[in-house]
C-alpha cells in the first residue's frame, strides 16, 4: 500500500517534528452494496475507500491528519503541518520497522471476488420471495447484502509493521405490514467477520419467517400503559442496552475524561453477583472480532464484570496510559479518516442459572422485550433510551398481547443492580457502533434476563 | 492524482469514448480542522482533507453506480467500468439524464461560503475553546469535568457533471463549537450540551457556549420524574426541530410509492391545523441545504407541501416522478458513495407570534421540553414517537420543578393536529430545519 521506506520517512519526520510517538494507518477497502426494494433490485454500487492517516502524540496529546493522496511529498508535508500545529516539543527515538506477521484467526472460506453479482441478484429475489410469502399484509420487503474488504497497514516509530486484511458480510432484511392501522416494520440484520460463505449458509426461510412475523405482529399490536414495572429483556439484540448504559461507559476513552459511573470502581460491587460479562475480541469469524487492533496489538479477551465486580476496561494506547492501565487491543476507528480510540468488540452477559418461563411465571404486570430496537445513552451519565421492537405484556405469569411503541429508559449503572434473574440462551447480534472514532462492527449480545424495576415508556 | 475538474472531465471523455450517452460524476472535497481542549490545552487536532468521486452510468433505464477516493486515471477508469457492469444488473426504472436547465444565478447568492472562514488557524480555533472551557468552568463549582469541547472549521465543494453538459459547482463552509459539561452534586450528575455553528466567525460566542451548557446541566441536576398523564407539552426551539425533523420523510413520493408514507394517497386532504403552511425552500439564505440544482441536475424551486393545513404536494426526483407521471420537483439528493435518494432542502415552519414564556402560560400545566434522549422510540414510518425526555414542569407559565426519566409518546401525524401555539424564532445555529417552539396536545407522558 504504501512502500516501507515512505512510511519510515514520515514517522522520522514526525518524531523530528518534537513527537514522542508518530504512527501511519493505511487503507485500500472496497465495500459492496447490492440491494432490493419493491421487489426491483434497486440499487448495486460499490466503493474503492483509501487514504492514509498520520498521528503524532505529544505526551497525552494528539495530533491527526488525514489524505487520500498517497504521495510521498503530500505525507511528509501533512506530517510537518501538524507538528507546526504544535509548535514544540523533544524529539522522540525511532526504532526500525520490524514485519509482524498476523495469524489470520477469521478464515475467509469462499472469497467474495470469486462469486457473480448475479449470484447475490437472484439470493436476493429469493428473499423477498420468502419473506411475502407469509402474508398478503406484507407489502414491503427491502432487502441487502453489505460487503467489505479492509486492507490495512499499521506502523508506528517503536517499529510495529502490522498488515492485516479484514472481510465483512452483511444480510439486512427488513418487512413492512400493513393491517390497516399504518405499516409497521420488522428486521434482521446479521453479519459476520468472513467470506461469502456466510450468505450460501445463511438460513434465508429462518431470517424471512422472523422479520415478517414480527412486523405482522406489531400491525396488530396496541400500546402499552408506561410506567415502572419488571421487564423481561430477550436474547440477541437485548445486549444493546448493556453495550450502551455499560459498555461504552467502560471505554477508557470515557473513564479517562472522568465521564463515567464506573471511574474509580475496578474491584467494586457494580452488578447484582449473577452477572458476568466479557468483551472478547477473538471469537471466530464474529462481526466484532479482529485479528489485531487499529494500533496493530493483539485483540484479547477481555472481562469487564465477573459475579456482579468489576474487573477493568477496555483500553486503547492514549487510554491506558491516562488511567493506568493496560493496552487491551481495543482501539478501533471506522477508517483512516478517524484517529483511533478505545471501543467495544463482541460485548455480551454471560449465560445464567434460569429459564425464560421461570422469569415470566415470576412477573403480574410488566413487558417482555422480545426484540429490541436501537438506543442511545449519555456515557457520562448513565442515562438510556432504548426502543422496544417486538413487545408482549406479561399479566399474571403469563405472555399476553403483543405492544408496540415502547422504550425502556433509565441509567445504566441503576439498572445493572436490578438484573436478578439470567437464562442460559446466550445470542450474540450484529450491530454497527458510533463514536468519536466513527462506525465500527460490534456485537451485543446476552442471554434473556430479568430486570425487577425499570421506567416504561408508552401510551 | 487529478484535480476535481479533471477527474471530471476523464469520466466524460470514457464516457463518450464508450459510447454512453447518459453518464454523470459527483464529486465531493471536505477540508476540516477541529480542536478537542481538555485542561487549558489542545488535547486533539485533527486536519483533514478527504476527496470522493462517484460515478452513475445509465443503460436503458438501468443505472449502475460505483465510486472511487483514489483521483488516479487507473481507479476512475476501473469504477467507470464498474458502474457499467452494475447497470446491466440493476432492474430498469426507466430512469433518464434530465435535459439541461438554465439557472443563472450565482451560488454565492446563497450565503454559504464565508472566504474568512477558511483562513481560522487551529490557534484561532484552540483559543477559542480555551475560552470556552474557562467561562464553563467559572460558571458553576459543580462542574466536575467537561468531556466533550471543541471548535472546528469545515468547507465542503461539490462538482456535478453530466453528459448532457450540466456542469455545476457548490461549495459552503463552517465553523462550530461545542461543550458538554457534567455537573455533580452528591451523588447526582447530569451534563448539560450546548452547540453553536455559524457562517461567520464571532469569538464572543465562546463565553455563553460554555456557560449555556454549564447551565442546561445545572437547571435539570436535581430532576425528578413525574407521575404518567396526559399533559400539553411545549417543545422548545431546538428540540422541535430535533424531534419533528425526523418524520418528514413521509413527504416523499419514492417512499410513499413504497408502502413506506401514511400520506399515501392524501393529497389535498386536510393533514393539519388551518393555521399551518409548510414550505420546503431550496433557496433559504444561509440554510445549510440551499443549492440551485439538484443533484441529478433539476433547478430547485420553492415548494409548498402544506397550506392551510392540507397536504399539497410530495417530493420527486426523476425517477419516482416516472411512477406518477409527474416531473421532477429538483428533490434528489445523493453523496458520491451513493445513489439518488429523495433529499428535502430547507423546511420552513413559519414563526408565530408567542415567546417560549407566553406558550408555556397558554395551558394551565404542560412540560416544557428542553432535552431529548435519543430518537430509537421513533419510527418515521408509522409516525410514532416514544421518546425520552427532559425539562421543566410548568403552571401558569411558572417552573415548578425539572423533569427527567420521563417519555413523550404520541405520533407526528396527531401532532400536525394537535398544534396550540407557535414560537416567534428559530433556534439560531446554522440548520435545513426551520421550526420554531411550539405548544402540542395530547402527548401521553411516562414517569
Amino acid at each position: 500500500m504504501l512502500a516501507e521506506s515512505t512510511v519510515s520517512k514520515i514517522l522520522e519526520h514526525g518524531l523530528s517534528q518534537g513527537a514522542d510517538f508518530a504512527e501511519v494507518f493505511a487503507e485500500d477497502s472496497v465495500s459492496s452494496n447490492v440491494s432490493l426494494l419493491d421487489r426491483k433490485i434497486d440499487e448495486i454500487s460499490s466503493t474503492n475507500s483509501f487514504g492514509v492517516g498520520i498521528r503524532l502524540i505529544y505526551g497525552d496529546d494528539v495530533y491527526y491528519g488525514y489524505s487520500s493522496d498517497p504521495a510521498e511529498d503530500n505525507l511528509l508535508q501533512l506530517t510537518s503541518n501538524l507538528g507546526q500545529a504544535r509548535g514544540e516539543g523533544q524529539p522522540g527515538s525511532f526504532t526500525p520497522l520490524e514485519r509482524h506477521n498476523v495469524e489470520d484467526i477469521h478464515h475467509v472460506a469462499i472469497n467474495p471476488e470469486a462469486v457473480s453479482k448475479s449470484e447475490r441478484v437472484e439470493l436476493l429475489r429469493h428473499l423477498d420471495q420468502l419473506t411475502r410469502k407469509h402474508g398478503e399484509e406484507i407489502v414491503q420487503v427491502s432487502a441487502g447484502m453489505v460487503e467489505k474488504h479492509r486492507a490495512v497497514l499499521i506502523a508506528n516509530s517503536e517499529g510495529v509493521w502490522v498488515e492485516d486484511s479484514r472481510n465483512y458480510s452483511r444480510m439486512r432484511l427488513s418487512a413492512v405490514a400493513e393491517k390497516g392501522d399504518g405499516p409497521q416494520s420488522g428486521a434482521e440484520s446479521p453479519g459476520v467477520l468472513g467470506g461469502y460463505e456466510f450468505f450460501r449458509d445463511l438460513d434465508l426461510s429462518g431470517l424471512a419467517k422472523s422479520a415478517a412475523t414480527s412486523a405482522l405482529l406489531m400491525a396488530d399490536a396496541g400500546y402499552i400503559n408506561g410506567g415502572t414495572m419488571p421487564v423481561v429483556l430477550g436474547n440477541g439484540f437485548g445486549g444493546v442496552i448493556f453495550h450502551e448504559a455499560c459498555g461504552h461507559p467502560l471505554e477508557t476513552e470515557a473513564i479517562r475524561k472522568n465521564a463515567s459511573p464506573f471511574c474509580g470502581k475496578v474491584g467494586q460491587q457494580v452488578a447484582s453477583s449473577v452477572l458476568t460479562a466479557v468483551d472478547d475480541g477473538t471469537l471466530t469469524n464474529k462481526w466484532g472480532s479482529l485479528n489485531v487492533d487499529d494500533e496493530g496489538r493483539p485483540t484479547q479477551r477481555t472481562v469487564l464484570i465477573e459475579n456482579g465486580i468489576l474487573k477493568g476496561y477496555l483500553s486503547d494506547r492514549i487510554g491506558a496510559r491516562q488511567v493506568g492501565v493496560a493496552q487491551t487491543g481495543s482501539a478501533r476507528r471506522e477508517s483512516y479518516k478517524f484517529a483511533p480510540v478505545s471501543r467495544m468488540r463482541n460485548t455480551f452477559i454471560a449465560p445464567g442459572p434460569n429459564t425464560v418461563e421461570e422469569m415470566i411465571a415470576s412477573i403480574d404486570f410488566g413487558l417482555y422485550a422480545k426484540k429490541m430496537g436501537g438506543g442511545s445513552v449519555n456515557p457520562a451519565t448513565g442515562e438510556f433510551n432504548f426502543a422496544v421492537q417486538e413487545g408482549y405484556v406479561i399479566r399474571k405469569g403469563k405472555i399476553a398481547e403483543p405492544v408496540r411503541g415502547a422504550t425502556l429508559i433509565g441509567k445504566g449503572h441503576e439498572v445493572l443492580p436490578r438484573i436478578s434473574m439470567i437464562a442460559n440462551d446466550l445470542e450474540l447480534a450484529a450491530g454497527m457502533c458510533g463514536a468519536s472514532s466513527g462506525w465500527v462492527p460490534t456485537t451485543v449480545g446476552q442471554p434473556t434476563l430479568k430486570i425487577d424495576s425499570i421506567l416504561v415508556g408508552g401510551r | 492524482m487529478l484535480s476535481m475538474e479533471q477527474a471530471a472531465e476523464l469520466v466524460l471523455t470514457l464516457a463518450s469514448r464508450e459510447g454512453f450517452r447518459e453518464v454523470d460524476a459527483m464529486l465531493e472535497r471536505d477540508e476540516s480542522l477541529d480542536v478537542e481542549i481538555r485542561n487549558g490545552k489542545a488535547e486533539k487536532i485533527e486536519q483533514s482533507t478527504s476527496l470522493g468521486l462517484g460515478i452513475r452510468v445509465i443503460r436503458e433505464g438501468r443505472s449502475g453506480l460505483a465510486s472511487t477516493e483514489r483521483l488516479d486515471e487507473e481507479a476512475i477508469e476501473r469504477a467507470f467500468r464498474t458502474a457499467c457492469e452494475h447497470a446491466l444488473l440493476q432492474d430498469a426504472t426507466g430512469v433518464y439524464l434530465p435535459e439541461v436547465s438554465p439557472y443563472t444565478q450565482d451560488s454565492q447568492s446563497l450565503g454559504l461560503y464565508q472566504p474568512e472562514l477558511d483562513r481560522l488557524t487551529a490557534g484561532d480555533l484552540t483559543e477559542f475553546g480555551l475560552e470556552v472551557e474557562a467561562s464553563a468552568r467559572g460558571a458553576d463549582s459543580r462542574v466536575t469535568t467537561l468531556p466533550y469541547l471543541g471548535a472546528s472549521r469545515g468547507r465542503s465543494e461539490t462538482l456535478l457533471v453530466n453528459t448532457r453538459g450540466v456542469r455545476y459547482q457548490h461549495r459552503s463552509n463552517s465553523v462550530s463549537a461545542y461543550c458538554g459539561a457534567l455537573l455533580q452534586e452528591g451523588e447526582r450528575r447530569k451534563s448539560g450540551m450546548h452547540f453553536w455553528s455559524q457562517r461567520a466567525w464571532e469569538p464572543q460566542a465562546a463565553r455563553e457556549t460554555g456557560e449555556q451548557a454549564v447551565q442546561k446541566a445545572a437547571e435539570l441536576l436535581q430532576a425528578q420524574p413525574i407521575s404518567s398523564r396526559k399533559l400539553p407539552v411545549v417543545l422548545d426551539e431546538y428540540t422541535a426541530p430535533r424531534l419533528l425533523g425526523m418524520y418528514f420523510g413521509a413527504f416523499s413520493a419514492e417512499s410513499a410509492q413504497k408502502g413506506m408514507s401514511r400520506l399515501k394517497g392524501r393529497l389535498n386532504e386536510q393533514i393539519a391545523v388551518p393555521e399551518l403552511t409548510l414550505l420546503d425552500d431550496p433557496h433559504r439564505v444561509n440554510g445549510t441545504r440551499s443549492r440551485f440544482l439538484d443533484a441529478e441536475g433539476v433547478v430547485t424551486q420553492p415548494l409548498p407541501l402544506v397550506e392551510d393545513g392540507v397536504f399539497r404536494s410530495f417530493l420527486y426526483h426523476v425517477e419516482s416522478g416516472l411512477q406518477e407521471d409527474h416531473a421532477s420537483t429538483g428533490h434528489a439528493g445523493r453523496g458520491y458513495s451513493g445513489g439518488i435518494s429523495t433529499r428535502m432542502h430547507n423546511l420552513v415552519w413559519p414563526t408565530g407570534s408567542s415567546s417560549l414564556q407566553d406558550l408555556c402560560a397558554t395551558p394551565e400545566e404542560c412540560l416544557l421540553v428542553t432535552q431529548l434522549e435519543g430518537a430509537a422510540g421513533c419510527n418515521p414510518v408509522s409516525g410514532d414517537i416514544s421518546i425520552g425526555v427532559q425539562g421543566f414542569l410548568m403552571r401558569n407559565g411558572e417552573r415548578v420543578q425539572p423533569v427527567d426519566s420521563v417519555t413523550i409518546a404520541g405520533n407526528f401525524f396527531e401532532v400536525l393536529k394537535n398544534i396550540r401555539g407557535t414560537g416567534a424564532v428559530y433556534q439560531p445555529n446554522l440548520s435545513h430545519l426551520f421550526i420554531p417552539a411550539l405548544l402540542v396536545d395530547g402527548f401521553a407522558i411516562s414517569g
